[in-house]
């Protein structure tokens, strides 16, 4: 049996190296494709033979790490985490075909650290230890920093040292929950163990209940501000807007926030000393965020701000979800997290294509881009159509399901999440009419249409939107079958 | 019958240090490049007889020298910094005519902080801490047509000397309560030193004396000046070696002798703990000077260290203990890519003043892409991000502080750690995203070799640390 959880985390990592080491763009970029085509072809033989009716880890590898501390190197794959690997493996291929002709300093760092993120990120899904988790979480920070640092935009230096402070803040308040859950056991079992599963199992045993409710608190910290979640958002917009259009593209793949809900947080919401209390904080955040998101997306200039203050928003269906507790609204919060990543995808390439070919991101300084940019407005509809949750597409999916059934347990903010479905409409048709429609600003200049390798790497994202909005059992199976898992564990203690 | 073997390491270094001081009679200016070879052969042919003989206990001497798993492994931290220096010296010190006492003086001060290691009785103690204090303080100098050089050894020796002064009269005190300068002896009859005003007296000396060796706040003022105007590679010894010398004193003074008097030395070394890493980090901030942030930066990991004698749990001791050997090789391999930046800066003008101002690290990445890439990794791993040895050292230094209860130390720490994030950043920013100053240089190859075994031993910590942790902790054993 080929050990594929390893190699899918390896080969990127690998891959990165060589990359790094190319002297020429061309060989660059050629080789960040094949690493990450290895990966996809890995990743989809995984997928087609994944069994979505077992809630259990599938594909599990476990080896001896470091005994005298009970860490393990133990890797596995279930339904919240598959999604999320296919997502990652589907996207940044495309997303190096989409970068293919661009003009920019050091290609081969540019590639390398793509890759170093691919691999990081997916190692973060498929880590069963704490520690291992941990490790590659960190990991994450570091191709981003670059990327944003190298090659952003005019305030690039704010953005990277504000995000890479603030959410290292948010895992290192995580990790002192770590270690409480580490040495609540150790001290009750007598052996250290930093397995996941095993340490979430054992959280009911602590006896303080302040103890337990500072635990959860702390790595709910850790979790919403990479997630994020107002008010812990405020690095987002400054990080998405700075960073050069592939590193919008990683922040959007990084759905590790949302991820350790699910892995962590929902296992141990029944077990603090106040359930209620941790309900009505996620619920809360979770539907202010939608709310405050809308409200502020509307109010921006740029295009770009506009996109990232967007996902705050989309992001709260994550939280808002997760706190609903029935399986199909946790469900429903997992497929948000999928079809946000692609639908995200779109919008930033296209933001990315009409920032290059214009040179501006503002929207009012735009327009009436769909006569000269035919092909860029047809998959930037579908993407903005996605977005706002038009049905037939993956974001009415995701929103339909949080929204329907968290209202049996949250109805109250389900209501005021559900004012935000207007100025959701608002602002993205708003945005669109400004910068596509209308009479061409003729200050632009000559401007062409995207080309023929954007239109293929932008198109397949766009149909996956769509098939997966007409069709979304491929993942929804999956998700449904672990949330039902969940909400059967919850169940047993009576929340 | 004493059985000398136990001391090989120790002669091996006094041996090479002996031959390098004769041949450096005969060679020319020009052959003296091979003394570094030689000093670096002896350091490894040390290591490899430290490590082959770890777990080897043993008295020598009328119970004045133990040999045992702490003695060894902090051995191998010294030897681990002096082997880095030596190799990256080769070329620091190539063409100079004094390259023999340079050798010389590094080995001999390798020795005193070995010596340190194994010493069982505070008299042993302070020779040794004194030979390796001399031969530093010569060597901040070792510039001596620089202003700063001769600036900072100066600081360093009178504060230096005055430190020794301090612990010498703690030592004293220690001795005339207790009747005995043998650290067992001192645990035994404690009693006599428990109830009476001495007791207190001789700890306040102690920590002084302690204190300014391991740059603790308020002792540290010599520190910067001295790291910055030192050599750097001088700098990188004194920061990853001289400091964990001072580090393991404390260990054998406060909890092999002292152990009694716990209640009241615990509570200085908290508020030391948490004084040294706030003020380090804080005034790192807003340093321009690469070396005077590494410095500040120092203050800030010795801090980290200290709180494991505030935790003093097996646990805590192993991660104070581990995190000295990474701490070896991240500070030194820092200071070791500063040093090949201000190679290459001087070689570029003679006259620069700071050549290791944050300036010149602009576009190192393009300019020195190994030098650069190594400072990457090193700052990281001064950071605390994984997977690196500084990682795991914090990993179990600050968890082991969770577990006893003291969440308000781990806290502190933790902040501290992220706040120094900012200024580690900085020098990556600058190496990567600031625009290329000048054209890309050959590296030496003695700072590449040294800069990549530092890389190497960063990882393998981070990567693979069960055999490190394992030692550590036997290590940790012998203490509690």
């Amino acid at each position: 049996m080929l050990p594929i959880l390893s190699l899918i985390v390896l080969i990127p990592i690998l891959f990165s190296a060589v990359t790094f080491f190319t002297k020429t763009k061309e060989q660059a970029r050629i080789s960040a494709l094949v690493g990450t085509l290895i990966t996809l072809v890995l990743t989809m033989y995984m997928y087609f033979s994944f069994d979505s009716t077992s809630a259990a880890m599938q594909f599990e590898e476990a080896a001896n790490w470091i005994p005298s501390l009970g860490i393990t190197y133990h890797l596995g794959v279930d339904g919240v985490s598959m999604p999320l690997i296919l997502l990652n493996a589907i996207v940044i291929p495309l997303l190096i075909i989409y970068t293919w002709n661009d003009v920019r300093a050091a290609p081969n760092r540019f590639y390398a650290l793509i890759l170093a993120m691919q691999g990081a990120v997916i190692g973060v899904f498929i880590s069963l230890d704490f520690f291992l988790f941990y490790v590659f979480w960190e990991l994450t920070l570091v191709p981003l920093f670059f990327m944003v640092n190298i090659w952003g935009g005019a305030k690039k230096k704010h953005a990277a040292i504000k995000f890479f402070i603030y959410t290292h803040v948010a895992s290192l308040v995580m990790l002192l929950g770590i270690f409480g859950l580490y040495y609540n056991a150790w001290s009750l079992n007598g052996v250290p163990n930093m397995d996941m599963a095993y340490l979430i199992g054992q959280f009911q045993f602590l006896e303080s209940e302040i103890a337990r409710d500072a635990i959860f608190l702390a790595l709910l910290f850790g979790f919403i501000v990479k997630t994020p979640v107002v008010p812990f958002h405020s690095w987002l917009p400054d990080a998405y807007s700075e960073a050069p259009t592939a590193g919008s593209v990683l922040f959007i793949l990084l759905k590790i926030g949302g991820y350790g809900l699910f892995r962590v947080m929902l296992p141990m919401l029944p077990f603090t000393a106040t359930p209620s209390l941790m309900i009505t904080i996620m619920g809360a955040l979770g539907a202010i965020s939608i709310i405050y998101g809308a409200f502020l997306a509307l109010a921006q200039k740029d295009l770009k701000r506009m996109i990232a203050y967007s996902s705050i928003s989309h992001m709260g269906y994550v939280t808002l979800g997760a706190a609903g507790l029935v399986s199909l609204s946790i469900s429903g919060a997992m497929f948000q997290q999928f079809s946000h990543g692609l639908i995200m995808s779109i919008m930033f390439m296209s933001c990315g294509v009409i920032q290059t070919k214009t040179g501006t991101s503002i929207i009012n300084n735009l327009g009436g881009l769909a006569q000269k940019m035919p092909k860029l407005t047809v998959i930037m509809v579908l993407g903005f159509m996605a977005s706002l949750g038009l049905p037939g597409l993956t974001g009415f999916i995701a929103e339909f399901l949080v929204l329907t059934f968290s209202f049996i347990n949250l109805p109250i903010y389900v209501m005021i999440a559900l004012l935000a479905i207007v100025i959701t409409a608002a602002y993205h048709l708003w945005a669109l009419q400004r910068a596509m429609f209308g009479p061409f600003n003729e200050k632009l200049g000559d401007i062409v249409d995207i080309s023929s390798l954007q239109t293929f790497s932008m198109g397949i994202i766009a149909l996956l939107v769509l098939y997966f909005g007409l069709n979304p059992s491929p993942v929804l199976d999956m998700m449904i079958t672990n949330s039902e898992h969940i909400v059967s564990l919850m169940a047993v203690m009576g929340v | 019958m004493v059985d000398l073997m136990l001391l090989a390491p120790e002669i091996t270094i006094l041996v090479t240090g002996l031959i390098v001081l004769l041949a450096g009679l005969f060679l020319s200016a020009q052959s003296k490049k091979i003394l570094g070879y030689i000093a670096t052969l002896g350091c490894l042919v040390a290591m490899l007889l430290t490590i082959s003989s770890f777990g080897t206990t043993a008295v020598m001497f009328s119970n004045s020298l133990s040999i045992d798993a702490l003695s060894q492994f902090f051995k191998i931290v010294f030897l681990t910094v002096t082997t880095l220096v030596c190799i990256a010296s080769v070329k620091y010190t190539d063409g100079n005519d004094h390259a023999d006492e340079y050798y010389v003086l590094v080995l001999f001060a390798t020795i005193g902080m070995m010596m340190v290691a194994s010493a069982n009785d505070l008299m042993v103690l302070f020779v040794a801490f004194e030979l390796a204090s001399l031969a530093t303080y010569a060597l901040a100098g070792f510039e001596k047509k620089n202003p700063a050089s001769i600036e900072a050894s100066m600081k360093y020796f009178i504060i230096g000397s005055l430190s020794a002064a301090l612990l010498l009269l703690g030592i004293g005190y220690v001795y005339g309560a207790t009747g005995t300068t043998n650290i067992e002896g001192i645990a035994q009859n404690i009693d006599l030193l428990l109830n009476s005003p001495m007791g207190i007296l001789s700890l306040v000396l102690l920590i002084a004396g302690f204190g300014f060796k391991i740059a603790l706040v308020p002792f540290h003022m010599w520190a910067p000046d001295t790291y910055q105007g030192a050599p750097s590679l001088v700098s990188a010894l004194l920061a990853a070696g001289s400091k964990k010398m001072g580090i393991i004193a404390a260990f054998k003074v406060f909890i092999g002798a002292l152990i009694a008097l716990q209640a009241d030395w615990q509570i200085a070394f908290a508020i030391l703990a948490v004084l040294t890493m706030t003020y380090g980090n804080i005034v790192a901030l807003s340093q321009t000077s690469v070396k005077r942030m590494l410095a500040y930066s120092s203050l800030a990991q010795a801090g980290y260290i200290t709180m494991a004698f505030v935790v003093m749990t097996p646990m805590a001791l192993t991660g104070g203990i581990l995190y000295a050997l990474s701490h070896g090789f991240m500070k030194a391999g820092a200071f070791i890519a500063t040093a090949a930046v201000v190679y290459m800066v001087t070689s570029e003008n003679k006259d620069i003043l700071n050549a290791d101002h944050l300036d010149n690290f602009k576009g190192l990445g393009r300019r020195m892409p190994i030098t650069a890439l190594s400072m990457t990794v090193f700052v990281f791993a001064l950071s605390g991000i994984p997977p690196t040895a500084g990682y795991m050292s914090k990993f179990i230094l600050f968890s082991s502080t969770i577990q006893s209860g003291l969440v308000w130390l781990a806290v502190i720490a933790i902040l501290n750690s992220a706040l120094s994030l900012y200024y580690y950043a900085r020098v990556v920013r600058y190496m990567y995203a600031k625009p290329t100053v000048g054209d890309r240089v050959s590296e030496p190859l003695p700072y590449v070799v040294a800069l990549l075994l530092a890389v190497a031993g960063v990882l393998v910590i981070g990567i693979w640390p069960e055999p490190f942790v394992n030692m550590a902790m036997e290590a940790a054993s012998v203490l509690i």
